[in-house]
């Protein structure tokens, strides 16, 4: 799919730390930098050295490295070290497949291959918003968004101070993004998780979601 | 000075692994008795009678052969953290290793399942997803009230047995991009000092 996807909110991507995901049956590794930049990365899953998932791997000084041999990657997803063999240089062509990232609405937006430009036209409502929650959804990610009332082409909608997204990690499968405005008038954090497992449930239950649905008006 | 602590291990165990990381989380120096279930019970080296399963901890004349109580016991010895059975909190950490115990069970007769037979076909996974379920909503919740463990301010004895359930899981092809919290929690659990991997098994968490 040709577009930017909403993979996890930004409270599970701290300095340093590492996180798998799958969009569509990709797998791919959400990393931060533990360096002032903390900049975030979004890489194909995969090392190109015998193909250990880079998502079981650390972060250190601003590398991610690899569980099984140790393997390090910088920001640039260039190789930088191999550990047992420290002295030598590594070839340029041994590199990690990158993606598209951004940090948008409290959430990780991902822009596979073929995505455009990062849309201009997604807007937020609030002025500061803060994530709340990921929570996965055992059922397709069609009937989620029916839930939500949301149309297939449109990533992310916002009920008053509460802003929901959804992604399909795999054929049958959704995880459910939920944000919040900081206002005194939103929900608080908690109250919106516990929504978010009663929605989960109604959804995977593939009963009426309508009441829960109209616990946001 | 208490008895010196004798365990009686089978390595590839789940519930002996979630022992051995206890008592090495807690800093409980023990002696290894190594058991090899997959021997016939006549071959196997003397210690264990007929009937008992590893793990089982032998202290003087006590003799305990339940995961979680072992790590009961061990969290009263002299010298351990108090914090790993948090007299406050010590309810809510006994219903969470009740829970726990429920969990290592659940999980060991699915590996058994999955790994005792010749064809490569992983048993369902159902019950294993509806407890890390739990888990994940219950962590969620515990992150957005400020909270870092299961059942207390520190990590206790429930999240030693809880990240083994959590760990060893993933062999079963239980997909942990579906369970972010605990996926940071169990990061936090591996680099607490005295912490140990499962032989064997990959360090998925
Ligand atoms: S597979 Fe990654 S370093 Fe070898």
């Amino acid at each position: 799919m040709e577009r930017w996807h909403p993979v996890s909110v930004l409270s599970d991507l701290h300095r340093g730390e590492v996180a798998g995901v799958r969009i569509d049956g990709h797998e791919v590794v959400l990393w931060r930098e533990d360096t002032d930049s903390a900049t975030l990365h979004a890489w194909e899953d995969r090392c190109p050295h015998r193909g250990m998932r880079l998502s079981f791997g650390f972060v250190r000084e601003g590398a991610l490295g690899c569980l099984y041999h140790g393997w390090q990657f910088g920001g640039t997803a260039r190789c930088r070290l191999i550990p047992a063999h420290p002295n030598v240089r590594v070839p340029a062509a041994i590199q990690v497949r990158t993606h598209m990232v951004r940090e948008h609405a409290g959430l990780a937006w991902v822009g596979m291959e073929g995505a455009g430009a990062f849309p201009a036209t997604m807007p937020v409502p609030w002025p500061v918003v803060q994530p709340v929650r990921s929570v996965h959804v055992s059922a397709g990610a069609g009937l989620l968004r029916h839930a939500l009332g949301m149309h297939a082409d449109v990533a992310m909608t916002w009920r008053g101070p509460v802003g929901l997204a959804v992604h399909a990690p795999v054929a049958g499968q959704a995880m459910l993004h939920v944000v919040r405005a900081r206002d005194a008038q939103a929900p608080s954090p908690l109250v919106l998780s516990r929504w978010a497992e009663r929605l989960r449930d109604g959804v995977e239950g593939g009963g009426d979601t309508t009441r829960i649905m109209g616990e946001l008006a | 000075m208490s008895d010196a602590l004798v365990l009686h291990d089978w390595t590839p165990d789940v519930r002996c692994y979630a022992v051995r990381l206890g008592l090495s989380l807690m800093g409980l120096p023990f002696a290894t008795r190594a058991v090899d279930m997959d021997l016939a019970p006549g071959q196997r080296p003397a210690g264990l009678e007929s009937g008992l399963c590893p793990p089982v901890l032998q202290a003087g004349r006590t003799r305990l052969s339940r995961p979680c109580t072992i790590l009961l016991f061990a969290a009263r010895q002299p010298g351990v953290a108090p914090t790993w059975l948090d007299p406050v909190q010590g309810w809510v950490v006994m219903d969470w290793l009740d829970f726990g115990a429920t969990a290592l069970d659940t999980l060991a007769t699915l590996r058994t399942a999955a790994f005792g037979t010749t064809l490569p076909v992983l048993p369902g996974t159902v019950p294993l997803e509806a407890l890390l379920r739990r888990m994940e909503d219950h962590m969620a919740a515990r992150a957005l009230a400020g909270e870092a463990w299961f059942a207390a301010p520190a990590p206790s004895i429930a999240d030693v047995v809880l990240f083994v359930v959590f760990a060893l899981s993933a062999d079963l092809g239980v997909e942990r991009d579906t369970c972010p919290a605990l996926r940071r929690w169990a990061r936090g659990l591996r680099r607490l000092p005295g912490f140990v991997v499962m032989p064997g098994v990959p360090d998925y968490a």
